[in-house]
């Protein structure tokens, strides 16, 4: 027993429902009570933990004995340095956390566009599969999904989404920043795509508004954008322009994450908002969070 | 037995992800292979060099190919367990096999192979990739391992097997007495070898040897081993009560079982069929026939390759299937890339990696990747984003070669991103047509204009790096943004 003693354990309690009486204006800090957000930059080897730290902290989404997905982009088989994929040094570091915080089980998959065992070599992928407890899924078989209403969907009735992640406690999407030639962007958002099965099918309705009814129904816990290299054109597969930014965003509010991250880079060599990505608009739209950046409270560090 | 298992493992470690180092051996120590290729493709086949050792054993030791190596001839023995019936019954088709190797020597000096009907490692392997393999992987499937895999033809290679399989109903062996051209090969040269099988002294003629001897290769009666039949098997003498058959040094014996008329017969078939075989008319009417890159021109291709399936074996996305009639009758199961199956990924070269004959050339993957094997031509009629003003531009998104630009074009008032492909970028991977979402077939397809087919030579040119390495390339911005905010 290395938990919390009881009285530690009674105070906490009290404290925690005194605080949630309070009413909502004294505890919101600063100007706002909008999401967080946490931007670490810097060494690459302490980015995912310093900005998840910023939001609260890995303990806040995994407990001990959880079984967590992780989501990375592995969509291509283009080589590292492409910046197409997200980056095995950072989901690793993800990987990591989960496993200080107890996970029972850590699963990293995507449903990858390319020939899945390409796309694994080429991401390099395995580098994060660091423990007996972690394994490697790709969701390329029919069977791997099921069927699931998308509520008042007008693009979506129904979407086969990964059973995996409907078997878990968490789910955390890792994507990569980069360009795409049809969305403008593709970070949080647009990489739900990598958890159902008919992408194809999103293609052929409209696809912006499409991607925001698959937000309604695929909810991650934690968004954890890896910017440490944007691909700012030629995306989503590259070759393309790719810049150094050492970043990694991380927040809940999964259309805050998104909207802070179209303003880290430029892409196709102009400057945007959130509010000029139309699947993110469309996301902020349908109530899923908040997509003005001034309405977020954004905390920064340099590790 | 042992030899078999190596075959196939040979066959399972043709895939991605394992180097290729022994995957193709077997093909390389086959002599008809070097035979008849080197002829019909008027050059001597280096890769296929080593089968003169074989032929130098046999010279010395006999036919112990059939016996101890040929995994068709193992296989064979193996299905006896179930077929053998009457043992030894007596054939008299045995020069069938003579006429077939000079049918096939005859085809390749008028400039044509047949070998791919006839061969015995290339129809073993050619039916573990179009039969075998696909039902493991569908069984395996069936539990949730490994992944599908499928070919546009396996009928005719599955009845191709059993035939051969299902003629061990007549007599033992039969292929490998009587139709083999590669046993055909290797007993005309046996006939010369000083280390036989022989019969001795005592003799009570029981007739044992007869009906054990796989090959009908014994007389008791005139107390004679045909050296051309026997394989070595050694049956004989393991089962002689008496003992009486050794092996060792002696005297050619037994001449071809094959008279002047057979001889015609087999070379005046070959007139014939040859000429009406050697038709290149699938080059101008199948546009979409894509072979896969780094093949040599079509004549030579069509000479060389000897239809074994290796390469459809390897390819990681099942693109590589074999023809059907596409090329013609004698084209049956020569490989050709379906992109909508699946496209040519871009740093692979496996194919010309395991191809035994070279028919395919082995490219550095920088090289293969240069290697233009067509073009990707968008039918506007079908795609969606050009008739029914939808964001798709999967097509660029797929494109590893940045060969295709998705750019603002009006239409009837509509403005939108439709993608264009830049012709002399495109190297006809067909990754784009792979992945076209629309049903059926793709809404941009590969044809084999442009395509590039060198018998040696470099395709990297100068031109060619300087347009892959355009920095600006022409990139509207993407519908997914609004820019008047």
């Amino acid at each position: 027993m290395d938990g919390i003693t009881r009285r530690e354990f009674i105070k906490i309690g009290a404290g925690a429902a005194i605080f949630s009486l309070l009413p909502k204006s004294l505890i919101a800090t600063e100007n706002n009570a909008g999401p967080m957000i946490g931007v670490a930059e810097g060494d690459n080897s302490k980015l995912v933990r310093a900005a998840v730290d910023l939001v609260g902290g890995i303990d806040r989404f995994v407990k001990s004995g959880d079984t967590v997905c992780i989501k990375p982009n592995l969509s291509f088989a283009s080589n590292i340095d492409c910046a197409a994929t997200t980056n095995p040094a950072i989901v690793r570091q993800m990987v990591q956390l989960c496993l200080d915080a107890n996970a029972s089980r850590v699963i990293v998959m995507d449903h990858t566009i390319h020939d899945a065992t390409l796309c694994v070599e080429r991401s390099r992928i395995e580098e994060a599969i660091i423990d007996k407890k972690v394994s490697l899924v790709t969701l390329q078989q029919e069977r791997q999904y099921a069927e699931t209403e998308v509520p008042g969907g007008v693009e979506l009735t129904t979407i086969g989404v990964a059973k995996a992640i409907q078997n878990a406690d968490v789910l955390i999407n890792m994507p990569v920043a980069k360009s795409h030639s049809a969305t403008g962007v593709s970070f949080g958002l647009k990489g739900l795509m990598g958890l159902i099965w008919d992408r194809g099918y999103l293609h052929r309705v409209n696809l912006d508004r499409a991607i925001a009814e698959l937000a309604t129904v695929i909810k991650p816990d934690l968004t954890v954008v890896d910017a440490t290299k944007a691909l700012t054109t030629g995306g989503p597969g590259g070759p393309g322009k790719t810049v150094i930014l050492n970043k990694v965003v991380a927040g809940i509010d999964p259309v805050a994450v998104d909207s802070y991250a179209v303003r880290i880079a430029q892409w196709y060599k102009k400057s945007w908002s959130g509010n000029q990505v139309k699947h993110i608009r469309a996301a902020a739209e349908l109530g899923l969070g908040e997509i003005d950046t001034a309405k977020m409270r954004i905390k920064e560090v340099r590790v | 037995m042992s030899l078999l298992g190596f075959f196939i493992l040979a066959f399972i470690q043709t895939r991605y992800s394992v180097p290729v180092t022994f995957q193709n051996l077997f093909f390389r120590f086959d002599p008809l292979i070097f035979i008849v290729v080197s002829i019909a493709y008027r050059t001597v086949l280096s890769a296929s060099l080593l089968s003169i050792s074989i032929i130098a054993a046999t010279l010395v030791f006999g036919r112990f190919f059939c016996g101890f190596v040929c995994p068709l001839g193992t296989t064979i023995d193996v299905f006896g367990i179930f077929s053998r019936k009457e043992v030894g019954r007596k054939t008299k088709l045995k020069h069938l096999k003579y006429m077939i190797l000079i049918f096939l020597v005859v085809g390749a000096i008028l400039g044509v192979s047949f070998l791919h009907f006839l061969e015995p490692l290339v129809i073993f392997e050619r039916s573990l990739t179009l039969f075998l393999h696909p039902v493991v992987a569908y069984v395996s499937g069936l539990f949730g391992l490994g992944s599908a895999r499928v070919y546009t033809e396996s009928m005719i290679a599955v009845l191709v097997f059993a035939l051969i399989l299902g003629l061990d109903f007549i007599s033992q062996r039969f292929w490998c007495r009587n139709l083999c051209p590669l046993g055909g090969l290797l007993a005309s040269i046996s006939k010369l070898a000083p280390f036989k099988i022989i019969f001795g002294e005592g003799c009570t003629q029981c007739g044992i040897c007869e009906k054990i001897c796989p090959m009908d290769a014994i007389s008791v009666d005139s107390t004679l081993v045909d050296t051309g039949e026997c394989i070595d098997c050694l049956r004989c003498i393991n089962e002689c009560p008496q003992k009486v058959f050794t092996y060792k040094l002696g005297r050619a014996s037994s001449p071809l079982d094959l008279n002047r008329r057979q001889l015609i017969g087999a070379i005046g078939t070959s007139i014939i069929v040859a000429p009406l075989a050697r038709t290149l008319l699938h080059r101008r009417l199948l546009g979409t026939l894509i072979r896969p890159p780094g093949s040599i021109p079509e004549p030579d291709f069509l000479n060389t390759c000897i239809h074994c399936g290796k390469c459809m074996k390897v390819c990681p996305t099942n693109g590589l299937q074999p023809c059907i009639l596409e090329s013609g009758v004698n084209g049956l199961w020569t490989p050709r890339l379906i992109s909508r199956i699946g496209g040519c990924e871009k740093n692979c070269n496996l194919c010309g990696q395991v191809c035994p004959t070279s028919a395919i050339r082995n490219l550095t993957p920088e090289e293969k990747t240069f290697a233009k094997i067509g073009t990707a031509v968008i039918d506007r009629a079908r795609c969606i984003a050009w008739e029914q003003d939808r964001v798709c531009l999967i097509c660029d998104e797929a494109c590893p070669y940045n060969a295709i630009s998705s750019l603002n074009e009006t239409i009837r008032g509509t403005t939108l991103l439709r993608p264009f492909v830049d012709e002399r970028i495109c190297t006809g991977c067909g990754l784009c047509e792979a992945r076209c979402p629309i049903e059926g077939r793709a809404a941009i397809e590969v044809f084999s204009i442009g395509e590039e087919r060198k018998r040696r030579g470099s395709y990297i040119t100068e031109e060619k790096i300087r347009l892959r390495a355009l920095e600006e390339k022409e990139e509207d911005i993407p519908a997914g943004f609004i820019i008047d905010n």
